[in-house]
């Protein structure tokens, strides 16, 4: 699940859907417990009415639940990142993984991550400089 | 989209290792925090 490395970050995960915490704690109990041992480490919220999912633009008023959207937040509560996936298609726990450590690196040293940047590649440092010359310095991935 | 604007605030109830609480968006503040929503419980992800 990769959650011990969002820890390693120093990455809360907060899951959320308009299910009971009656129901969440059944579901743990009774299938998420036989998936990951001791069961879910992180909170599991509830969001009756889906009060929470209209304020995140997730909630689907005919179908009654929260759509598949995963939120990323940094230290000062602004939303760098957000993705929402149709029921079929699981999210990708490697991107999101590879978000968090872009962001976190641009907050440490204010560089940029160009397109397709994983960990360990070349960044940028955005300067006036830099702008009509990045090609001098970085090129897409063919 | 809410992508680069302040996260909404919420006060909600959780279960959380074994117990009930109430969680606070407000909580997380000072750390990196991600919300994933989902359409319900005992569906598979």
């Amino acid at each position: 699940m990769g959650y011990p490395k969002l820890q390693e970050l120093g990455v809360e995960v907060l899951s959320i859907s308009v299910d009971s915490v009656f129901s969440h704690k059944i579901w743990n109990e009774t299938e998420l417990s036989k998936m990951v041992e001791g069961g879910i480490p992180f909170p599991m919220l509830s969001d009756r009415g889906g009060t929470i999912g209209r304020l995140y633009e997730v909630y689907d008023e005919e179908a009654g639940v929260d759509i598949r959207g995963r939120f990323l937040i940094d230290p000062k509560g602004i939303i760098q990142a957000a993705e929402a996936l149709t029921p079929p298609v699981g999210r990708n726990p490697q991107e999101l993984l590879r978000q968090i450590q872009a962001y976190q690196h641009t907050l440490a040293t204010g560089e940029v991550m160009p397109s397709g940047w994983v960990p360990g590649e070349p960044t940028l440092k955005p300067t006036t400089d830099l702008a009509g010359n990045v090609w001098k310095v970085w090129q897409p991935r063919k | 989209m809410l992508v680069g604007k302040k996260a909404p605030s919420f006060t909600t109830p959780a279960f959380h290792q074994g117990k009930i609480t109430n969680v606070k968006l407000e909580d997380y503040l000072n750390q990196w925090v991600i919300i994933c929503f989902y359409p319900g419980d005992f569906t598979f992800v």
